[in-house]
């Protein structure tokens, strides 16, 4: 009896420093407390940064292949300042011919032709989002930070969903 | 005299507003300062009970608004300290029976006679915050380090920065558990500090005294003994100006815990 109890005790002790080692109660609330603020403090609902999600998505995709799910888009504290996180899990970079076909095709449908640029993957998304931003809500300090990867490694995938872990555990 | 008008707001109910209000009241009183408490919680006050002057109210200051009676004649003395003043409220009424405007005349008029004015904040953002803050140009936000908690004061934080009148907030963290932010099972001061960036005032650990004293009608800062007692004290004194450092909360208190400490020890860890 009292040796049994002895072990639960030492079975429990080990099983706790073990949930510690991944996340404490205390480091939950904080993680969910920091998203919850940053929603409150700008007014982006989780169904505005879902339709942002969305856009961002149709955009980039007229220039490199990627994971569509994938894409992650969150808000993050830097210090006073409110950051868009977006990151990006590239599969493919489209070739020229390929983007030409889907910016030209673009511009006969909307009859606007402002740039043809072949590269401009990055500041393409930087753009679209901060004017996203600007449209939902213009009070945020809008900050973009992108991490995509433009180069055509197997090891992008992976390597990306890292990432995104990463950045929760923070 | 110009006393300051500080309002004690939270949000979020039940984390503390009142008794925080009642024990700086009281020690300020203690430190020689002139000080009245205006309770704006129009039908649900209980500011009263925890000075224990619940049979003393003949006025409230629903009365004053309405030129029942004269503002000093609602003025109820604290039965030890000739001090300290409370301004009850109705306990019949709702939040419109007083306006920001008339809030706003009452603080004026007691900054002449008072150094503190201290007001108690219904919780909630509705009108009943907006009157409570009227009248003020200082606040004191409380909060527990929970997260609802939290949320509520960050909310209110944002609330005061857009107003004018106020020129400073600060944070009071109050129902503070030293062994479960040990365990990483609460979160830590510094935790809701940096999470709301706001400057504390003071660090207010759980405390079961607070239950007796408020059962008798009696301010734990009255009790020289008590832990809670004594950060409350220094809220006060560092309201006045004085430069008094934080308690330390982590060495446990008395000997029960001491000796908690020890078995715990033994057997590793025990809960």
């Amino acid at each position: 009896m009292i040796l049994a109890n002895l072990y639960n005790k030492v079975i429990g002790f080990f099983r706790q420093t073990e949930v510690q080692e991944t996340e404490s109660a205390k480091e939950t609330a904080c993680n969910r407390l920091r998203v919850v603020l940053m929603q409150d403090r700008t007014n982006l609902t989780p169904e505005l940064m879902e339709r942002m999600r969305k856009e961002l998505v149709e955009l980039l995709s007229k220039y490199v292949e990627m994971d569509k799910d994938a894409l992650e888009l969150n808000l993050e504290q830097d210090g006073d300042q409110v950051a868009l996180m977006l990151s990006i899990p590239v599969i493919r970079a489209k070739d020229e011919d390929e983007i030409k076909a889907a910016l030209e095709a673009e511009d006969k449908e909307e009859e606007t032709s402002e740039e043809g640029s072949d590269e401009a993957s990055e500041d393409e998304a930087e753009a679209a989002a901060e004017e996203e931003d600007d449209d939902d809500d213009e009070n945020i300090d809008d900050n973009l930070e992108q991490s995509s990867e433009n180069d055509e490694s197997e090891e992008n995938k992976p390597d990306n969903t890292d990432e995104g872990n990463d950045k929760k555990d923070r | 005299m110009s006393g300051r008008v500080i309002v004690i707001t939270s949000g979020k109910g039940g984390v503390g507003k009142t008794t925080t209000n009642a024990n700086i009241g009281t020690a300020l009183a203690r430190a020689g300062k002139k000080v009245v408490m205006i309770d704006t919680d129009l039908g649900l006050r209980n500011l009263d009970l925890l000075l224990g002057l619940e049979n003393r109210i003949v006025y409230t200051i629903v009365d004053v608004v309405e030129e029942r009676c004269k503002l000093k004649q609602a003025l109820v003395k604290d039965k030890k300290n000739p001090n300290l003043c409370l301004l009850a409220a109705a306990q019949t009424r709702d939040k419109s029976a007083v306006t920001e405007e008339q809030l706003k005349d009452i603080c004026e008029k007691l900054k002449k006679d008072f150094d503190f004015i201290l007001v108690d904040c219904p919780a909630g953002i509705e009108q009943g915050f907006q009157n409570a803050v009227a009248g003020a140009s200082e606040a004191i936000v409380v909060t527990t380090p929970e997260m609802s908690a939290v949320r509520d004061a960050d909310r209110i934080i944002g609330l005061l920065e857009a107003k004018e009148e106020i020129k400073s907030y600060k944070l009071l963290l109050n129902r503070v558990r030293p062994n479960l932010i040990k365990s990483n099972d609460m979160m830590s001061v510094d935790d809701v500090v940096e999470i709301l960036s706001a400057d504390l005032i003071g660090i207010i650990p759980e405390d079961t005294g607070i239950i007796t004293s408020t059962n008798k009608g009696e301010p734990i800062v009255n009790d020289e003994k008590s832990l809670a007692g004594k950060a409350y004290n220094n809220v006060a004194r560092r309201i006045i100006g004085e430069d008094v450092p934080f308690l330390n909360l982590e060495e446990p208190q008395g000997v029960m815990a001491k000796i908690k400490k020890f078995f715990s020890g033994l057997t590793g860890k025990e809960k």
